[in-house]
């Protein structure tokens, strides 16, 4: 066998790394950042789908969502995404499997437990 | 859409979950988004990882880049595959931009020295037959080249590019991509032998 054939060889055989040693569950943090990247960039064309329409298609809605959802307002003030403003928002992006319980949250969804 | 979908699942069944929740998505539903990032982060962060080796700290830019971009083209999801198998498509992509850009960056005068011998390498028994032992020891070389080296060598031995295709991205001549490798795989035979096990 040529010798640049067999460095080929070698070299696929060393850089051959098994998946199984890299499969791992991805950071809480680094998935609360993806999430709040893309609803950002969902924002820059167009409103987020309201809360009343989200609860209509069988999502669970947290505490503070539930208070807008049930608010006397119209749809549109239903859109925006509440969650900027939320502690848990922040405490996720930056603290790895943060403290935050309540229901239907969906930075609690991305903990790792 | 109901018909639409209805065509697809004859076809691949298991998509029709994965149609459900990127319409959702595509809805702007902050939930279905929720469940999205949630279902499918893992395994895009293990596949960008692997392949940041040993440079691993890059993957997490990496795989928001993959999900962003994976939102502005959902839209052309079909279902021809599995939502996991096209999100590893554009994971691919975007590996491959990284390899390039990062390439782009390195001074290519110091690649173009003339003849290069390149010592050899031989695993030892005990790395032969304990293939943790092997790519402990091969991760522990690579972290000590130069990135570009690193690069060059999973680009072509890990992601299987042949020297045409990588010089085609780079906008570098095949032989500038093959001395290069070659250099490459010099330094990389040069630690692995004073590397101990």
């Amino acid at each position: 066998m040529p010798g640049h054939e067999r460095d080929d060889q070698l070299f696929r055989m060393l850089c051959e790394f098994d998946e199984a040693a890299f499969e791992e569950r991805a950071p809480s943090r680094v998935k609360a950042r993806l999430y709040s990247a893309i609803i950002r960039d969902q924002q820059e064309t167009g409103p987020l789908q309201s809360l009343s329409e989200t609860h209509a298609a069988g999502h669970g809605l947290c505490i503070f969502e539930s208070l807008v959802q049930i608010a006397p307002v119209g749809e549109k003030a239903k859109s925006p995404f509440f969650c900027w403003t939320c502690h848990a928002r922040l405490l996720a992006e930056n603290v790895e499997n943060a403290p935050i319980f309540w229901a239907h949250c969906p930075y609690v969804s991305f903990q790792n437990r | 859409m109901g018909h639409s979908l209805q065509a697809v699942t004859d076809i691949r069944p298991d998509t029709t979950e994965d149609m459900r929740l990127v319409a959702e998505v595509l809805r702007k539903d902050r939930k279905a988004t929720a469940e999205f990032v949630s279902r499918y982060s893992d395994c895009v962060y293990s596949y960008v990882r692997r392949r940041m080796i040993p440079r691993t700290e890059v993957a997490e830019d990496l795989i928001q880049e993959v999900f962003v971009a994976a939102w502005q083209s959902l839209k052309n999801y079909r279902g021809d595959a599995s939502l996991r198998h096209w999100l590893l498509g554009i994971a691919r992509h975007k590996v491959d931009d990284h390899y390039r850009k990062r390439l782009r960056t390195f001074d290519w005068q110091d690649s173009e020295d003339e003849s290069i011998a390149e010592p050899s390498v031989t695993p030892t028994y005990e790395e032969q037959i304990d293939r943790a032992l092997l790519q402990k020891k091969t991760r522990r070389v690579l972290a000590t080249l130069p990135e570009a080296y690193c690069l060059v060598l999973l680009w072509r031995y890990q992601e299987d590019r042949s020297a045409r295709e990588m010089a085609q991205l780079t906008g570098k001549t095949e032989k500038a991509i093959e001395r290069l490798l070659a250099r490459a795989r010099e330094h990389f035979k040069r630690r692995w032998n004073h590397a101990g096990t």
